[in-house]
């Protein structure tokens, strides 16, 4: 029995740690919410990202710019009917980085006395 | 957030690029396209004469709603391409016009060889399945589950008019039960349309 309650705090000790690795990066919540919704299309355009997001166009700039930096996003500006159009598309990388980053919150949040009332399934 | 959180998103997202009133407008046309011919048809015209005097009124409106749909409504919303699995989906959409025309070819057969069938119960059959069965295929393929209850709608309408005409004794009572449905799902189309405008703006780049 006690072997079995240290077993369960061993690995709630080794899932907290894990807290300290997960990629701060996706983790703002201005930024997943890009991922999110760029995960759910082929790719789209900032005026897609700015109405399902809700962010202004500042912060979404910025926020993009990062993501980008880090590869998770490509972005490519064309013209069309002689207008500025920026499309957006998550990459290979970006798509890894966001489903890592889903399992990992999916397994934090999964353990049994972390969050009173949320038990492991 | 697992897959099923993620199928959800993209549904939402999906179901979000019809804002702007385009389903009722489209069913509206669809019911235009019901009650004129019937309407014409009643007030003398043949039944080919009365189809020809629709096509265009219904074409004219089918334009301009793809066209506020393409200039208004699109770069508001912003443009995107979505996953090859939706766009599988949404290209077996193409059979619902197939079914259409596939039931519309077998009912006016019947008809054409059965007129003593017209004056029957059996005979609103077809006019009650077919909009519900073509407008719950289109809900399937576009996830959009109003369109159920659209398809339900337009499935009543037949036996509606044709309760009506019994109390109303008017030879224009059925065309026009079809037709002041059509009108409603139009007016609603415009008032989606106004609350969209108001909701986005155009974006300025």
């Amino acid at each position: 029995m006690k072997e079995l309650e240290n077993q369960g705090k061993k690995k709630t000790t080794d899932s907290l740690s894990e807290i300290m690795n997960i990629d701060r990066l996706v983790h703002s919540p201005a930024r997943l919410s890009i991922l999110t919704y760029l995960s759910v299309v082929e790719e789209g355009d900032a005026v897609y990202l700015l109405n399902q997001t809700g962010l202004t166009w500042g912060n979404l700039s910025a926020n993009v710019t990062r993501l980008q930096e880090a590869g998770y996003i490509e972005v490519v500006k064309e013209f069309k009917e002689k207008k500025p159009h920026t499309l957006l598309k998550l990459t290979d990388k970006g798509r890894k980085a966001f489903q890592g980053y889903q399992n990992k919150m999916k397994g934090l949040l999964d353990i049994k006395g972390l969050f009173p009332g949320r038990d492991v399934e | 957030m697992d897959t099923s959180d993620q199928e959800k998103i993209e549904r939402r997202v999906f179901t979000s690029f019809f804002q702007g009133g385009f389903i009722e407008a489209f069913t509206g046309i669809f019911l235009l396209q019901l009650g004129f011919p019937a309407l014409f048809s009643r007030s003398g015209f043949g039944d080919w004469q009365s189809a020809l005097l629709t096509l265009p009124i219904a074409l004219i409106l089918l334009i301009v709603v793809f066209l506020v749909r393409r200039f208004v409504v699109i770069p508001r919303l912003g443009r995107v391409k979505f996953l090859p699995e939706r766009r599988r989906k949404l290209s077996k959409l193409i059979i619902v016009p197939v079914l259409t025309l596939i039931a519309g070819a077998i009912v006016g057969y019947i008809f054409a060889e059965n007129a003593s069938l017209r004056h029957i119960f059996v005979g609103q059959i077809p006019f009650i399945l077919l909009p519900i069965i073509v407008f719950s295929a289109a809900a399937y393929f576009l996830d959009m589950k109003r369109l159920y209850v659209y398809g339900a709608i337009v499935g009543l309408i037949f036996p509606l008019g044709k309760y009506l005409e019994t109390v109303i004794v008017s030879r224009n009572t059925l065309p026009a039960t079809i037709l002041f449905t059509a009108f409603v799902f139009l007016g609603i189309a415009i008032v989606f349309l106004v609350a969209f405008l108001r909701k986005y703006q155009e974006p300025e780049v």
